[in-house]
């Protein structure tokens, strides 16, 4: 009989045990995520299913808030993974972290269990303090919002305080750590733009983008620069001097194009004309550095020929590049102008667009680090040709890039539809939105968006099953790089 | 401002806004691909693609009324200039990068590259026209 793996975090640093900790609750939260996503997408083809119960603004509400606190608490989990290797020390203040992390992951449990339990609130502060502020995305509540902050400072003080300590032993903050502290100050600066409002709906919404936009279009993408290139360097071998490199690039290219892009979400909100122009110019450069990057990738393959020693972490590598090239690029792009944006924002473009970018760019890289720390977990074990059951983490990826690809689908029909049936024809009334939403075009593009969430969920449990086992009966170690070049010779 | 998209030219809209980007992802390619695989006769398939982007930025110019005032103008200059050059410099900066780091730090390199030198030669050669290498 094979001999079996254990999971064990003795093969980890301090760090890196914190880190499996919040890529554990990231996972559950994925499912969370699903689970609401799956609820309100049967909502949309039966709109009386739970109604009263759990109403289709509350699920679509814990769908997306699951979306943002997963995919946080997998960079937060990232950062920590590789801290101590990139920083040459170990995390300072690591019980406090600890401490962080159960009082962040118990406030996380807390506001859903009022979002699902209490729901709604009268129009009054204590609503907002304690249920939900009610602005899309930012919907915790004030005390929540309160409790993240605090979190985050206790991270940046881990993370930062770490890189200062390791400074001296390494000669000073590697490149990776320096781009991240910086990024790290604008994640939690920004997020405090979104804790006040006013009573001016143009003003409030001014501000309230700078945290949706410059979170996931800024701050978010360099936080997955960083873990590109750690990834990089870890799964590929690529020498530290050129990911680096690369990475000042992109960030001076993504905040060159994405800052003042944010102007595309200024065009029909009542702020002056001249965002149109803004917006719509730097919005369309925006996939410039996403096409350039091709030459980088096709160089790179070109050398390294693609060999590697986490296979799985690789695929998932190799799905945000082409992800985050066609989600946030191509599917950006074709809306992007004001122009056309006339008609489909806010329609099941936005969201097809939005589902895809978002899969695209960050669930993706996500996840090749839960890949990361399991090969670790299992004491660096043999994870690239020939694994023992490698068929679950394949089919786990088709599944869920079929199922995401389905639904992306799905949902561009229907926005074809309604962009055309509601805006372009019904000039955006009550009428014509109903008109629309009853177009077979919109209904059926529902129900494939429904279809291919199966697929999308099968995926997930396949994904969480390879998790629990992927090395567990591999008696060969991992790869070196130094190997994997040689074998190749 | 803005001269808002005619409904029948809503598909040639979608279509050639995406046009723009896969081709130029595809002139991309092509065109690194066919430098680092020292296949010069890839050349004139990677500016066909190029030719199709610029085809692509116009259509999608003309749905989109952007030719009616210099503003939008310039931004369909800025991305047909754009997209014909990032390949080009993403390309020197790929060598300028690589080749640094094989100059300056040879014992990382060599534990992650293969153990023969690349298949396409010094820095000097990559700036030197594909023709020319294949020569």
């Amino acid at each position: 009989m094979t001999a079996i793996r254990a999971l064990n975090s003795a093969n980890l640093n301090g760090g890196q045990k914190l880190a499996v900790k919040y890529f554990t609750v990231a996972l559950a939260l994925l499912g969370a995520q699903i689970l609401f996503g799956m609820l309100a997408a049967t909502q949309f083809v039966m709109p009386g299913f739970l109604y009263g119960v759990i109403d289709f603004s509350i699920n679509r509400m814990v769908h997306i808030n699951a979306l943002v606190v997963w995919l946080l608490f997998g960079f937060i989990g990232a950062v920590y993974w590789m801290l101590e290797e990139e920083a040459g020390a170990p995390t300072v203040g690591l019980k406090l972290g600890n401490i962080i992390f159960y009082v962040f992951t118990a406030t996380v449990l807390v506001v859903v269990a009022v979002y699902l339990l209490v729901q709604v609130g009268p129009g009054e502060m204590s609503t907002q303090w304690l249920i939900t502020e009610g602005r899309e995305y930012t919907e915790a509540p004030r005390w929540a919002d309160i409790g993240i902050v605090v979190c985050v400072l206790a991270f940046f003080y881990n993370v930062a305080a770490t890189f200062f300590k390791g400074k001296a032993a390494k000669g000073g903050i590697s490149g990776i750590g320096g781009v991240l502290l910086l990024d790290l100050v604008a994640l939690a600066g920004i997020y405090l733009l979104g804790m006040w409002y006013t009573t001016n709906v143009t003003l409030d919404q001014y501000w309230w983008w700078w945290v949706i936009h410059m979170w996931v279009e800024a701050t978010w993408e360099v936080m997955v620069g960083c873990m590109m290139a750690y990834a990089l360097m870890n799964v590929l071998g690529t020498s530290r001097k050129i990911v680096t490199t690369w990475l000042y690039l992109e960030v001076f290219m993504m905040l060159g194009s994405g800052i003042l892009g944010i102007g595309h979400h200024y065009f029909w909100i009542g702020t002056p004309e001249y965002w149109l122009s803004i917006g719509g110019f730097f919005s369309a450069l925006e996939p410039l550095p996403l096409v350039a990057m091709v030459v980088h990738a096709v160089y790179d393959s070109g050398v390294h020929k693609s060999r590697n020693n986490n296979h799985p972490a690789m695929g998932w590598l190799i799905a945000q590049a082409f992800g985050n090239f066609l989600g946030a690029g191509v599917w950006g792009f074709i809306h992007t102008l004001p122009q056309i944006n006339l008609y489909t924002h806010g329609t099941q473009w936005s969201a097809s667009h939005g589902h895809f970018a978002f899969y695209g760019a960050y669930a993706t890289i996500n996840i090749a680090f839960f890949y990361m720390a399991t090969q670790k977990l299992r004491g660096d074990v043999w994870m690239s040709g020939n694994l023992f059951g490698n068929w679950k983490w394949k089919w786990a990826m088709v599944l869920l890039n079929l199922g995401m690809l389905g639904m992306i689908m799905g949902m561009l029909v229907a926005g074809f539809a309604q962009s055309q049936i509601e805006r372009a024809i019904g000039g955006a009334t009550w009428t014509a939105f109903f008109a629309a939403q009853e177009h077979p075009w919109f209904v059926q593009g529902m129900y494939w968006r429904l279809a291919f969430g199966w697929m999308f969920a099968a995926g997930y449990v396949l994904l969480v099953w390879d998790m629990l086992t992927i090395g567990k009966r591999e008696t060969r170690a991992v790869q070196s790089h130094d190997d994997a070049a040689l074998e190749a010779k | 401002m803005i001269e808002p998209v005619k409904l029948a030219d809503f598909f040639l809209t979608f279509l050639s806004a995406a046009s723009v980007i896969l081709f130029g992802a595809v002139y991309a390619l092509l065109f690194a691909y066919a430098k680092v695989s020292k296949m010069p006769r890839l050349m004139p398939l990677a500016y066909s693609a190029y030719a199709v982007l610029f085809a692509s930025v116009i259509t999608l110019a003309k749905v989109t009324n952007l030719f009616g005032s210099a503003f939008w103008i310039s931004l369909v200059v800025v991305m047909l200039v754009g997209y014909f050059l990032a390949p080009h410099a993403i390309w020197h900066l790929c060598v300028g990068t690589h080749a640094a780091s094989h100059h300056n730090n040879p014992a990382v390199d060599k534990s992650v590259q293969t153990p023969t030198p690349p298949n396409f030669g010094s820095a000097n050669t990559f700036h030197q026209p594909c023709k020319e290498k294949a020569t």
